[in-house]
């Protein structure tokens, strides 16, 4: 088959893909959400501004204090000849007695229902109700505990105690779930219902970039005991992918235990995979050739993710000056992800015990990865689609309605915990590269699919 | 253009990576086959460097200078100087350039030296030659631009320049605990703008001395123009007092500076000039924290910047003072963030501090330890061996006159006090003694506007670590008791090492302007 004629297929499911979206423009709230999010692209120091207040809110002890910053932070978004407008209409508004409180609360609130969006909840028990929904819609999902950061041995402790409960609670809410047979079974067997993402910088404050064996050290204990409990209760445990200084503690510690005899069999598990990072093929060949010397009879899983560290890398590698370390062009970032996606699918097919999973709200990425697979005359089952709640909700409908399997991030944490997560989905959502703005923007399907 | 638009800072060695970690360990192999070091000299004594880690490992054998060989040393700059500050600014320059160059080869070798040596931690130690380099870089920048003089007003019938000389003998007078950074900071400063040199590096470190002094050399710096003195503090006092020396460049304690201020205001015999003093000297750094901070960044910034080389920097953070709605969250977790340091040789990447310079400062800062009010909050662990370890210690609301909070440590010790808001605690500054560095974390535009005009110290942090300063980006030094405030890496340092001329010339010759 032509290259050409491939990019046809790619084409045919984008399309497959954006007839199934749900349209959004029905409900009032997201509408309103979508103006919200065009106000933002379009105003990048009030945006800044809103930034600062949500990052802040939960910071702040009463009302008054809610008041006074987001107040300073319109003020300083309005100052100068190119200051924001809306931010100093805001601003004034504020500045009068009467309107204060109930702007305040207003705000406040307004960052607590965008936070509900994108977090189930306080905890697993708290986001059982949306799991099961989910569940029944149709899609599985992985839960992840938001927190602050780890920096201490006993903050270490509460994190992974959290990780057991929140496995046993799964275990409990989703014995209970009907059948779904897309959902839990694949070629390479049974797919826990139970599935959660952990993150080893929570687990343990010795996470050092310049000594990776200092994090291997410490958290391997705390890690063993998630993995023996998330074997003998049948769950998944993913383990997630953070900034490039803790990837080598991370994959060295992951590669390590999951190689014990004791795991050979079991627990489900994986690990995750950074597109936007320029190195990141020869991560990928490392990942497989240890998954050819170390046949595990239990399947392991690569999450294929552009990354969300972007800024933070960027900025490192500035300041210290050193070379980036992620693609700083989207086009050439796009293509390495769907080369990427190949050698994966390329893998599976080859008969390696791995499955796929494509996490991306890229419709162009998903439709390309979908299209492979199915050039590769792989089983529909054998591709996982992974989405992140509240920004892919749409997205995962669409996919369910053609029939392929997606899975749904389900972050769970409170209101403190939430913040940074929050503040960086909207970054995310809003920044000028987002696939998800362009799509806000309304940009035309034939270029959202066009060739990166 | 400006050295602002063209400057870029060295590359840190990237020790994320696991290749670069192993080529830094091969360096610090090679250099522990040609241990000890050999330092020529022309003292009688003799004077050795260990490592503060492991004291039985000898790093370096030179010479300890008496009087009679500092004066040798400012009899040959003087002479020296004749050559050298005729010298095009271009061609000092292009010898500092090269000297940097000359650093850059030797990369992992020099941070090698500064970890046995000096016992700086990896990262740290290749900061210090990284801004080693960038001193030489920035100050060669600074030189030519310099060599302009200034624009002043002009008026028909008369020229006026106003151009920059310099001094004539610079002595400096450099510490251990940045012994590559400091030291190349301060010579190239007085060698760029015509100056010579003799210099001290401090008795602990002289292989690092030795090594700053080598690579001008090699650049081309003549043998008189730069002469490195090792020694203690004898043929420091003795350049002090000098006749001939011109200006002395010291960072070092408040008693030593304070003590060459003293001196230098004398009028030795034979001495027509007034001496100038740079002296860059202690602080007792305060971290304010407001109740909208993010903890999740407080505490380890904090926590790096109140240990990071076992608090042997004078940018080290010493006291927290935090807002009595968070301080025992904060307290929390620093005490629990300090129960995961771990102390060992700073040779091993995962050591978080190492060892402190010697016994004395062992003695000195256990003396501060034994002294406290009451019980520390939280410890850190230490290895059983021969090293110069000291317990890293927080003290949570220790009595307002302890000398913890009211002295400079200068070691591995952090104090946290809780205060009513961040004017009280603008006011516990204010009623202290130095005014270096100094840390804020609040998320409010006001509250950070409010302590960025009333602090009062010369390098105030917001929301990051108070240590680390950039060459040409955080330009560095205070005042008060701290220092007299030139700022190192700054636009305005290399005019602390010239004299002003103003030159003005009648042009009218017979009525008409010529």
């Amino acid at each position: 088959m032509s290259i050409d004629g491939f990019e046809t297929e790619v084409h045919a499911w984008g399309r497959r893909l954006a007839e199934r979206l749900p349209h959004g423009a029905r409900n009032p709230a997201a509408l309103a959400e979508r103006r919200m999010m065009r106000v933002m692209i379009g105003d990048p120091r009030l945006r800044a501004a809103l930034f600062r207040f949500v990052d802040v809110r939960p910071a702040c002890r009463d009302r008054g204090e809610l008041v006074r910053h987001l107040h300073e932070y319109l003020e300083e978004a309005s100052a100068g000849a190119n200051g924001s407008g809306t931010a100093r209409r805001l601003s004034g508004l504020i500045g009068r007695r009467p309107f204060e409180l109930p702007t305040a609360s207003a705000a406040a609130l307004g960052v607590a229902s965008m936070s509900r969006r994108f977090i189930a909840g306080e905890d697993a028990a708290a986001a059982a109700t949306e799991l099961t929904s989910l569940w029944q819609r149709g899609r599985c999902v992985t839960l992840d505990l938001l927190g602050e950061a780890t920096l201490t041995e006993a903050e270490g402790d509460v994190y992974a105690m959290r990780c057991a409960d929140t496995l046993n609670v799964l275990a409990r809410v989703s014995a209970a779930w009907q059948p779904q047979p897309l959902l839990e079974h694949d070629g390479l067997g049974r797919l826990p219902r139970a599935n959660l993402s952990v993150k080893v910088s929570a687990l343990t404050p010795h996470l050092r970039a310049n000594a990776p064996v200092r994090a291997l050290e410490a958290a391997r204990e705390r890690l063993l005991m998630l993995l023996r409990l998330a074997r003998d209760s049948g769950a998944h445990l993913h383990i997630d992918m953070e900034s490039l200084d803790t990837r080598q503690s991370i994959t060295e510690l992951v590669l390590e235990l999951l190689g014990t005899p004791e795991f050979e069999h079991g627990p489900s598990a994986g690990i995750v995979l950074q597109g936007y990072l320029t190195d990141s093929e020869e991560e990928l060949e490392r990942l497989l050739g240890w998954l050819r010397e170390r046949p595990r009879s239990a399947p392991f899983t690569i999450r294929l993710v552009k990354g969300a560290y972007w800024d933070h890398e960027v900025v490192m590698a500035a300041q210290n000056g050193w070379e980036s370390p992620v693609f700083t062009d989207r086009r050439s970032c796009d293509r390495h992800y769907e080369h990427l996606a190949r050698r994966l699918l390329d893998a599976r097919a080859e008969g390696l015990k791995l499955r796929p999973a494509i996490a991306s709200h890229n419709l162009r990425s998903l439709a390309h990865a979908l299209a492979y697979s199915d050039r590769l005359g792989l089983e529909p089952e054998a591709i996982e689609l992974q989405v992140l709640r509240g920004l892919g909700d749409d997205t995962a409908a669409a996919i369910t309605a053609t029939g392929r399997r997606v899975r749904v991030y389900c972050p769970v944490g409170d209101l403190v915990a939430g913040m940074a997560y929050l503040v960086r989905r909207l970054l995310e959502n809003t920044s000028n590269d987002s696939f998800l703005a362009a799509q806000t923007t309304g940009a035309v399907l034939d270029l959202l699919l066009e060739k990166p | 253009m400006s050295t602002e638009s063209t400057f870029r800072n060295e590359p840190l060695l990237e020790f994320r990576r696991e290749s670069v970690r192993a080529q830094a360990l091969r360096a610090l192999d090679e250099l522990r086959e040609k241990l000890p070091l050999r330092i020529a000299g022309s003292g009688e004594g003799e004077l050795i460097s260990t490592n503060p880690a492991n004291p039985a490992e000898l790093i370096a054998i030179t010479s300890d200078s008496s009087r009679d060989t500092a004066d040798a040393a400012v009899e040959r700059a003087t002479a020296a100087f004749v050559g050298w500050s005729a010298l095009e600014a271009q061609e000092r320059a292009a010898v500092l350039q090269r000297a940097a160059g000359l650093m850059r080869e030797r990369r992992q070798e020099l941070a090698a030296l500064a970890v046995l040596e000096a016992g700086k931690p990896w990262a740290e130690a290749d900061g210090d030659v990284c801004e080693a380099i960038d001193f030489l870089e920035y100050y060669a920048a600074g030189v030519i631009a310099l060599e302009q003089g200034r624009p002043l007003v002009q008026l028909p019938g008369e020229r006026n320049t106003l151009r920059y000389f310099p001094r004539g003998v610079a002595a400096v007078i450099a510490p251990w605990n940045f012994p590559l950074a400091i030291p190349t900071g301060m010579v190239a400063a007085a060698l760029g703008t015509g100056n010579t040199v003799v210099f001290k590096p401090a008795e602990q470190t002289p292989a690092c001395g030795h090594a700053v002094v080598e690579a001008l050399h090699s650049a081309g710096v003549p043998a008189d123009a730069l002469a490195l003195l090792t020694g203690r503090d004898e043929p420091a006092k003795a350049l002090v007092a000098h006749p001939k020396v011109h200006m002395i460049a010291f960072t070092g304690s408040v008693a030593a500076g304070l003590s060459i201020l003293r001196t230098a205001a004398e009028q030795a015999p034979g001495q027509h000039h007034i001496k100038r003093v740079i002296a860059e000297m202690g602080g007792k750094n305060c971290v304010i924290v407001d109740a909208d901070a993010d903890l999740d960044d407080a505490v380890p910034a904090i926590i790096k910047s109140a240990f990071g080389f076992a608090g042997q920097k004078c940018s080290a953070a010493s006291r927290v003072l935090v807002h009595r709605d968070i301080a025992d969250a904060l307290n929390e977790r620093l005490a629990g963030a300090i129960e995961t340091l771990r102390v060992g040789p700073a040779e091993d990447f995962a050591s978080d501090l190492s060892a402190v310079i010697d016994e004395e400062a062992t003695a000195r800062i256990g003396s501060f330890l034994a002294g406290a009010e009451h019980e520390p909050r939280a410890t850190a662990a230490v290895p059983g061996d021969d090293g110069h370890y000291v317990v890293p210690t927080l003290f949570v609301d220790l009595p307002g006159d302890s000398r913890i909070i009211n002295e400079e440590v200068f070691g591995p010790v952090l104090s946290s006090e809780r205060v009513e808001s961040v004017e009280a605690a603008l006011a516990l500054i204010e009623s202290g003694t130095y005014g270096l560095t100094g840390g804020l974390f609040s998320r409010s535009p006001s509250t950070i506007d409010m302590v960025s005009r009333r602090g009062v110290v010369g390098n105030l942090y917001v929301n990051r670590e108070i240590t680390g300063a950039m060459v040409g980006r955080q330009p560095f030094g205070g005042g008060r008791l701290s220092g007299t405030g030139p700022k190192a890496g700054g636009p305005d340092y290399l005019l602390q090492f010239v004299e002003a001329r103003s030159v003005s010339e009648n042009t009218v010759r017979h009525g008409l302007v010529i």
